[in-house]
């Protein structure tokens, strides 16, 4: 018998007076409540990001996220930007000083090991949460949301959802080509490894920064 | 490899005693079971429906675990449908030898490694090293043990043992770099350290929180990045799963995603988690970037016949949060290490001796109070102690005669050296309220446990369990 089988053959030994399995219960998911409007949405997410250290900007336009981008850059000492494929990163990045230093989503893999800032955008953004949710199908966003020191992500406004719930149910991984990569980033990579003394930036970004952009 | 590796699970007492006596150990232990149940009891503040999240949760689980081998099924088909390589590992050795070969296959000889459970279950570092490809632990807590050559004493944070001093002392000695007692520097080298690592690994080797059963998705859940960058930046990607981390649907994990971190750390949510569904090849025109192979190997190792076991079943529910060993009495004491296997706690005291045999681990069913506050605490419900006392009756049962008798008298003598501890540190009101609780299980605990009679007529219970029990009674006990 192969392992594969073994393993099925011990899970089937039910005693013949086991009683049936319980019923399997219906999904529940906060996607189902009633949503609060915009602006409670944004506080909220706003709100839980600040108690991990990042900030959310609301801004108005394409402009002005560029101008915020290139400030937050120089904020941080950054001169290198890797950035994912997404549209909107595209319109952000068109507008940056040319003295940044640009690293495409397929940029050689040492370069962007040394990338400052990533750029990004997201598929979702969960208020409650304070999550990003990335989709590898929808935006090539798993370096240059890791490598760098600083992440920066320019999200639309109008996919800022409730809860975690609204994010799944948008998700269908089902129906999403084979491959896929979903990740979730809520706030800075962070530790309390040495003695509960929290640390941020142990391996991931030491900062995340979040501009909503109105669409 | 490890320099405790001689601790073993029956060695309970001796170890407990031990552990006693390191004043840097139960003070670290005090330090971090009273952090995370406090943040614990904060978190649950902010979900209102957190006795209905715990229901549904334990309802998805054991609803699962009876039908294991059909969700075990159709998770492994729908994860080769997209992509990944499925293999099905009957015992430990058998999934070491699959990891080993794998190495071996693709030439791998830098391999770095996410935390996992189940891969410290199976000693793979151990069975890696002997083949020459020893993995590079990166979680920074798993990283600082692994370079002591220790083994964890807290399954959220495994190198809470050890104080800032002593981490600058082992990074001085083994990465001859300049001493620093300040956690942001130690964590900076440790970042530029394990850069490197990444850069270079051929493979990387992580476990599964959840798989998905309809999606073929596993989900990996952390805070420092080292996962993602483990299931990322190598060209090869294999993942050990527990056969029973199977969960049906996709949208059940926002169930598990809001319980997890609360109970574990009191994070809403931990900062990433990554859902993997095949390996991340691209599409044509479009480069992927993640591994190009993902492996997955399904864990057996005892587990099967705990799924098939009606009575112990629900051991296999857990979701490895943590939260009963922040609220157990004994483990906030003794720490992690005097369990002497890889999982400690109440969790660790009914799973090892399921999965290495009641014959390696019987002392651990009877190293609980019985105070019932692991079962309040945990979010899939699990009734620890019936399942504590279903084992010590096993125990008892099977053991050759006389050796029962002797095992309880060891019992007798450690536990009055705990109660003798506990009355003279400064949290021995929680350890006389679980005590005081303890009275409703009487009936019960007396024919186990002699002394525990003793306990429950002292004079100085009533007065001591006046204070409140801190770390159950808040979520309204199960
Ligand atoms: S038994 Fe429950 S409380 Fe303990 S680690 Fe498992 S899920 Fe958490």
């Amino acid at each position: 018998m192969s392992a594969r089988e073994t393993i099925l053959a011990r899970l089937r030994q039910r005693a013949p007076d086991a009683p049936p399995p319980p019923p399997l219960p219906p999904v529940r998911s906060t996607a189902l409540l009633e949503q609060p409007p915009f602006a409670s949405r944004l506080a909220a997410f706003t709100a839980i990001l600040a108690k991990l250290g990042t900030t959310v900007e609301h801004v108005a336009d394409v402009a002005t996220a560029a101008r915020r981008t290139t400030e937050l850059l120089a904020e941080h000492g950054a001169r290198s930007l890797a950035s994912s494929d997404h549209a909107l990163v595209a319109a952000v990045t068109a507008q940056l000083p040319t003295d940044i230093e640009r690293l495409a989503h397929d940029a050689p893999r040492d370069d962007l090991l040394r990338a400052e800032a990533g750029l990004s955008s997201a598929q979702w953004a969960v208020a409650e949460t304070g999550t990003l949710v990335l989709v590898s199908a929808d935006e090539r966003h798993r370096l240059c949301t890791l490598l760098p020191d600083l992440h920066i992500a320019v999200v639309p406004a109008s996919r800022l959802v409730a809860t975690l719930g609204c994010a799944f149910a948008r998700l269908q991984p089902d129906a999403a080509p084979a491959g896929q990569t979903i990740t979730f980033v809520t706030g800075p990579s962070r530790t309390a490894d040495i003695e509960l003394t929290l640390v941020v930036g142990v391996h991931g970004p030491k900062a995340l920064r979040v501009l909503v952009i109105d669409d | 490899m490890s320099g405790h590796s001689h601790r073993t699970p029956d060695g309970f007492a001796a170890q407990a005693r031990e552990a006693l006596g390191d004043r840097t150990l139960t003070q670290a232990m005090r330090r971090v079971t009273d952090l995370f149940a406090e943040r614990r009891a904060a978190a649950l503040e902010t979900v209102p429906d957190w006795q209905e999240l715990r229901q549904q949760a334990r309802a998805i689980k054991l609803h699962t675990l009876a039908r294991l081998d059909h969700y075990l099924a159709q998770f492994a088909g729908a994860a080769a449908k997209n992509g990944a390589i499925v293999h099905w590992a009957e015992d430990a050795a058998a999934a070491c030898r699959i990891v080993g070969e794998l190495a071996q296959v693709h030439r791998a000889t830098r391999l770095v490694k996410s935390k996992s459970m189940a891969t410290e279950e199976i000693h793979l570092n151990a069975a890696l090293a002997a083949a020459g490809t020893e993995p590079v632990e990166t979680d920074l807590g798993e990283w600082i043990i692994q370079l002591a050559g220790e083994m964890p004493s807290h399954i959220i944070v495994p190198a809470i043992h050890k104080t800032r001093q002593q981490i600058s002392e082992l990074f001085v000695d083994k990465l001859g770099v300049a001493p620093s007692d300040e956690p942001t520097v130690l964590a900076a080298e440790a970042r530029e350290r394990l850069r490197q690592h990444f850069a270079e690994a051929d493979m990387g080797i992580s476990g599964v929180n959840f798989g998905v059963a309809e999606t073929g998705t596993i989900l990996v859940l952390e805070n420092e990045g080292n996962a993602r960058m483990t299931t990322t930046l190598p060209k090869v990607h294999v993942a050990v799963m527990g056969i029973e981390k199977v969960i049906p649907r996709f949208a059940d994990l926002e169930v598990f995603l809001r319980l997890l971190p609360r109970s574990g750390t009191g994070q809403h949510l931990t900062s990433y988690q990554s859902l993997l569904t095949g390996p991340d090849v691209g599409v044509p025109g479009r480069a992927g970037q993640g591994p190009r192979e993902l492996h997955l190997v399904l864990l057996d190792n005892g587990r099967a016949n705990i799924a098939v076991d009606e009575t112990m079943r629900e051991t296999l529910a857990c979701i490895r949060c943590g939260a009963c060993l922040n609220a157990c009495p004994v483990y906030q004491s003794v720490g992690g290490h005097a369990y002497g296997a890889v999982y400690p706690g109440p969790i660790g005291a009914i799973l090892t001796p399921q999965l290495q045999g009641m014959h390696q681990a019987a002392a651990l069913p009877f190293a609980s109070s019985l105070c019932g506050a692991c079962k309040d605490v945990c979010p899939v419900q699990i009734d620890i102690p019936s399942l504590l006392l279903e084992l010590r009756k096993r125990a008892v049962e099977g053991e050759a005669p006389g050796a029962a008798p002797a095992k309880r008298a060891a019992f007798e003598a450690l536990t009055w050296k705990l109660w003798a501890w506990f009355v003279r540190s400064p949290g021995r009101y929680r350890f006389a309220a679980a005590m005081a609780r303890l009275g409703d299980k009487l009936p019960l605990v007396k024919r186990l446990l002699p002394p525990m009679r003793a306990w429950a007529s002292s004079r100085a219970l009533p007065r001591l369990a006046k204070r409140p029990f801190r770390a159950g009674h808040k979520d309204g006990g199960s």
